[in-house]
């Protein structure tokens, strides 16, 4: 443009001002002028608005102008720019362009826009202008004037909406001028305000989430208790409904169901409504659901001369909507009615007639019926009958070959035949018995003579359904009974019996094996089972059968002439252990065997073939309490089993004499053994060995003294100067010799001796020495010689007392000794007797020497020592002693209460205090005190022990 | 007023009395139990105020003392007669709204409007029983209310119920002092009582 002169430039304006009208003036000029100018632009004609219509439902705006058409018979390329502001904030909201094509026709144009928040919030103002040829004009375009939609009233908007979940919503409370707006909640949560006018404020609610069923409250709170509220429903667009599926059940109505996928949240007037539009017929219906059921149902009529349906199912609600269609031919969707007013109708014994009624009409199709037939005495049967449909009709169907005077239950069921589709339901039941019918056989019959034959007992079969007389019996009923008839056993077969038979050529017709039912003391029941000629084995089972009962079979062969017995056959369903063991008796007993017998079992106690006995035997009293023979796992059990059963007596031999036996005697059968009969027999003294066993002695006795007194006699001299010398030599007699050293190497007096013998002597020393001895390591640790007596005593003064006795056998581990405890409190010296004469040791290997003494024995007790010598004691200290495991007999305070002013020193408290029970090894002092020492000043009497016993014995 | 005098009368006029206040006793209950579900269903803050609603006939009255028996039996009956057909607009809004999404407050909203009828039926037999007669229907028709927004609807059952809970207390009280006083009494009960 910018190498276009100016005057072209006022020129095309000009044209342009020009316009249409004075192109109509002169109508040549277009031809003229616009090739020559139509690389140039046009100055715009300012635009003028027609209307600007405000949709609040939608928040929409329509705007309509005119564009006054062109006076160039070309079409201009025309482009409009629209602005729209909102009041107050004069927010430039939008700005948009719209393309259109000037003709020469005036045209009026339109155009929406759709705001992000109700109109009625706040004003909105519209202008336009326009281009024509824009990439090639930058001049001057006028806007058109403004245009406003100025929405009165006040309120909270939107009114009563319906979005999408996930919406971004913008709400706005427009209230009176002067009142402010407080808060504004979005169900429960408080929004913040956005102020858009002075009377109107706004919050934004992104993302909405699902509303309930009567939607989400907005409400806003405003000054001077204004309250205004709105209520929007959140909620999911229509889904595709799924299973489409459309059939007739009368050619009346077409039932279209479906389900509906995922629900919209979105009920009442919101709620999804259904259309149902056949598009070649071109008719729809309005369908009427349930929200709340799962599966969707609507109908649509049929109509006449049409087979082939294609249907739409519409779809929608206010958010949005969908559809799913389905092409059917209605023939071949047929699912009946079900049959109704079903009735049974007959008078054969064979054969019924049955009628029913199906409301629809299917005179253009056949139906494929189903009965079912069911009686008491055999399964159901479904029998099919294919008919022509009828419009409205009863249907009959005739059912034969069943049975005479039976009771029958009857329903139905029909579908299409042609094109089965679906069963309808079934029918109600309807029951009929087939009238009766002469029986087609005899009932099935057996019959015995009597023994003597004169008189004839029959024994028949029951059958329900037949009435039954007895007419004559007098035909050929002989039964051959030949003389060596053999009887065989059965086999058990599951919970029958299996019997097999030799086949005889002869038994033309057949064979039967009877059997007898017996229960207590009614007569037995007869039963029989007929089998034709080539059968060879049976199973006979009766529900009558029990286990453990005998019973017993005729095989009876059928010829012409009549029925012979072949064989009889005994056996057991099943084979139980025999109810109780044979009654026994010890016949006879000797020093060495045993002989006892017993009885035969009563079949009925058998419960099974008797196999053999098992005699147990073993020592044993009679005694309640022990247990039984067979439960005590005696090694000296010993079982004799006899399986020859004609033997009824059996003697035990290698038994001992005079001993009590027990016998269990039991029975067994495959089924096991019986409980036992028990005996207990003790068998005979042995008279002769006794005899015996007296004699030889008492004879040897009598020998012996024949002897010595024959010796006696003839050397009665030298045993009078042997042991009767006029006289005596002390030296001679020996029997006075255990009183110089009892166990000095004379073994012979085992009667004295201690076990094990250690030196049995008792040895008092008194001593002046200062020098310890090693038997006062026994009783004095190293601690206790360092102790100074408080009444200035002097060791050296003091008497030890040495007193050893044979101990017991000790074997106890010493454990370790408490090391950090004072000797001088509790130190105790434990001496091994048997170490008595142990070489001197030195003090300083006094310690060592203490645990090496101490080991091998652990008082039970340890009393402090200087409870020995302080006389008063605490009374807590009193008690700690009362709370250790071991307390001394004696009260050792009063064993030195007694001599407190001994000349015993400390170390000779020590031994006393250091004495425990008389058991034990430290147990040197006098549980008993002798009365004798009681004012006696020498302690060394103090001691006491078995040796002392002994030594002093001689003294008392 | 002679019928009102007999013996039998009297009777019945307490036993209608009596029987009267346990209804009135049972709707008050249920009207509690209906606003609780009520303010759930409809997403309402318990403690919102509601402004006095167009066609609502509020219990309190200036001077209740001073109003006769028939009086009182007049003003419960014009007072059920209006909630009877608030109750109704309110179920009908209910299905239209909910459809059969709910099915808890439309039967209990059923349950109440139908304890109202039979409370305004036997408001009724106690004014025929006064010799007094019930008023037409026709006058006491409210108006049809203007359509409302869903969120007005909402707050204006709130006022229905809880006008209607108040109701239920005065009636109780009103039915009391009509059972003290027996029939006919036509001075105001309030003053009677205090004589």
């Amino acid at each position: 443009m910018s190498c276009l002169p100016y005057f072209l430039y006022f020129k095309i304006i000009f044209l342009v001002i020009l316009s249409r009208a004075s192109c109509e003036l002169l109508p040549c000029c277009a031809s003229v002028l616009l090739p020559l100018f139509s690389h140039f632009s046009f100055v715009p004609l300012t635009p003028r608005i027609l209307s600007l219509t405000p949709d609040f439902s939608t928040f929409t705006l329509t705007l309509k102008w005119s564009d006054n058409g062109s006076a160039f018979p070309y079409g201009l390329d025309a482009s409009w720019e629209i602005e729209i502001l909102r009041k107050e904030t004069m927010e430039d909201v939008t700005r948009e362009s719209y393309n259109s094509k000037l003709t020469h026709e005036d045209i009026i144009h339109s155009w929406n826009w759709k705001s992000d928040m109700p109109l009625e919030c706040t004003s909105h103002y519209v202008r336009i202008r326009h281009y024509i040829n824009i990439t090639q004009f930058d001049g001057h375009k006028d806007w058109s004037d403004w245009s406003p939609v100025e929405p009165s009233g006040s309120g909270l908007f939107p009114q009563d909406t319906v979005v999408a979940v996930g919406s971004n919503v913008t709400f706005c409370c427009v209230h009176e001028e002067g009142r402010q707006v407080q808060r504004m909640s979005y169900g429960a949560k408080d929004y913040p305000l956005i102020r858009l006018s002075s009377r109107s404020s706004a919050i934004r609610v992104l993302n909405a989430n699902a509303s309930d069923a009567s939607g989400t409250n907005i409400v806003c709170r405003m000054s001077e208790n204004g309250m205004d509220g709105t209520v929007l429903f959140v909620g999911y667009g229509p889904d595709v409904p799924e299973d489409l599926s459309c059939e007739t059940s009368n050619f009346v109505i077409i039932k279209c169901t479906w389900k509906p996928g995922r629900a919209s949240g979105l009920y009442g007037v919101r709620g999804t409504k259904y259309s149902l539009i056949e598009s070649i017929s071109g008719k729809n219906v309005s369908c009427e659901v349930n929200e709340m059921k799962k599966e969707r149902i609507c109908g649509f009529p049929v109509l006449a001369d049409q087979k082939t349906y294609s249907f739409v199912l519409g779809v929608s609600n206010p958010i949005g909507q969908t559809e799913a269609s389905l092409l059917v031919d209605l023939n071949q969707r047929v699912n009946p009615e079900t049959p109704e007013k079903l009735t049974v109708s007959g008078n054969s014994s064979t054969s019924v007639r049955l009628h029913w009624f199906i409301n629809g009409s299917f005179a253009e199709i056949r139906l494929l019926c189903q009965i079912e037939i069911s009686s008491g005495h055999s399964e159901q049967k479904l029998h099919n009958v294919s008919m022509p449909g009828g419009k409205f009709s009863t249907y009959t169907a005739q059912l034969n070959a069943l049975h005479p005077y039976t009771k029958y239950r009857f329903r139905v069921r029909c579908s299409a035949a042609d094109h089965f589709w679906r069963w309808s339901d079934w029918s109600g039941t309807e029951e009929h018995t087939t009238l009766e019918a002469p029986p087609a056989r005899g009932p099935d019959i057996w019959r015995e003579r009597s023994p003597s034959g004169k008189s004839l007992r029959i024994f028949w079969k029951v059958d329900r359904k037949l009435k039954m007389s007895v007419w004559s019996l007098m035909d050929f009923f002989v039964v051959f009974v030949a003389d060596n008839v053999k009887t065989d056993r059965a086999v058990a077969m599951g919970n029958g019996i299996y019997i097999s038979w030799n086949s005889y050529p002869n038994m033309t017709c057949g064979y039967i094996v009877k059997w007898c039912h017996s229960s207590g003391s009614e007569p037995c029941s007869v039963d029989w089972q007929k089998f034709p000629s080539n059968t060879t084995d049976a199973v006979i089972k009766s529900a009558l059968f029990r286990p453990g009962v005998r019973y017993n079979f005729s095989l009876y062969g059928c010829k012409s002439s009549g029925y012979q017995l072949l064989k009889n056959i005994t056996g057991y369903t099943k084979e139980l252990p025999p109810k109780r063991a044979p009654n026994f008796t010890v016949e006879e007993t000797s020093s060495d065997s045993i002989l006892v017998k017993w009885e035969d079992m009563p079949i009925e106690d058998c419960q099974g073939f008797l196999e053999g006995y098992r005699l147990s035997f073993a020592k044993g009293e009679k005694d309640a309490l022990k247990p039984r023979l067979l439960e005590s796992g005696n090694p000296e059990l010993k079982v004799k089993n006899i399986t020859d059963l004609t033997k009824k007596s059996l003697k035990i031999l290698d038994l001992q004499g005079k001993t009590s036996y027990q016998l269990d005697l039991q029975a067994y059968t495959a089924g096991g053994l019986s409980p036992p009969n028990s005996l207990y027999v003790v068998t005979k003294e042995d008279s002769v060995g006794l005899i015996i066993a007296i004699l030889i002695p008492v004879a040897v006795v009598v020998l012996l003294g024949v002897v010595a007194s024959i010796f006696c006699y003839r050397k009665r001299e030298w045993i009078k100067e042997t042991f009767y010398p006029e006289i005596p030599n002390p030296e001679n007699s020996k029997a006075l010799q255990f009183q110089k050293n009892i166990c000095e190497g004379n073994k012979s007096l085992k009667t004295l001796e201690m076990n094990p013998c250690t030196p049995n002597s008792v040895e008092v020393v008194e001593t002046q020495s200062a020098a310890p001895k090693i038997e006062d390591t026994e009783m004095m640790s190293s601690k206790t010689d360092t102790i100074v007596p408080e009444d200035g005593s002097d060791s050296e003064t003091e008497n030890h007392v040495v007193v050893s006795y044979c101990p017991p056998i000790i074997e106890e581990e010493i454990s370790n000794p408490p090391m950090d405890e004072p000797v001088g409190l509790s130190q105790v010296v434990y001496i091994d007797i048997q170490s008595m004469y142990q070489p001197q040791i030195k003090p300083e290997e006094e310690s060592e020497i203490d645990l090496v003494t101490t080991a091998g024995y652990k008082p039970q007790m340890q009393l402090p020592v200087s409870a020995l010598k302080i006389e008063s004691r605490s009374p807590a200290e009193e008690e700690s002693d009362k709370t250790a495991g071991y307390r001394p007999q004696a009260n050792t305070n009063a064993w030195n209460m007694d001599t407190p002013d001994s000349p015993g020193s400390v170390e000779s408290n020590n031994e006393n205090a250091s004495f425990g029970s008389p058991c034990s090894i430290n147990s040197r002092q006098f549980l008993l005190p002798p009365k004798d020492d009681e004012d006696s000043p020498k302690p060394s009497n103090t001691g006491w022990s078995f040796t002392h016993f002994f030594q002093n014995k001689p003294n008392d | 007023m002679a019928a009102a005098d007999t013996p039998s009368a009297t009777l019945r006029h307490h036993d209608l009395c009596s029987r009267g206040i346990r209804l009135a006793r049972k709707m008050r209950s249920d009207v509690s139990d209906l606003l609780d579900i009520y303010v759930e269903r409809q997403g309402l803050d318990a403690s919102i105020s509601v402004a006095a609603v167009d066609g609502v006939p509020a219990a309190a009255a200036e001077r209740w003392a001073e109003q006769t028996g028939t009086q009182r039996l007049l003003d419960n009956l014009a007072a059920y007669r209006a909630f009877r057909t608030l109750l109704a607009q309110m179920l009908e809004e209910q299905r239209e709204q909910l459809g059969d999404a709910d099915a808890e407050l439309g039967p209990a909203l059923a349950a109440v409007l139908l304890q109202v009828s039979a409370f305004a039926y036997h408001l009724e037999e106690l004014l025929e029983l006064e010799s007094r007669g019930a008023p037409t229907e026709e006058g006491s028709e409210p108006p049809a209310p203007p359509r409302l927004s869903l969120f007005e609807q909402k707050l204006r059952g709130l006022g229905v119920l809880r006008e209607l809970a108040q109701w239920a207390v005065r009636s109780v009280r009103d039915l009391r002092q009509l059972a003290k006083h027996g029939p006919g009494s036509g001075m105001a009960l309030g003053l009677l009582e205090s004589q």
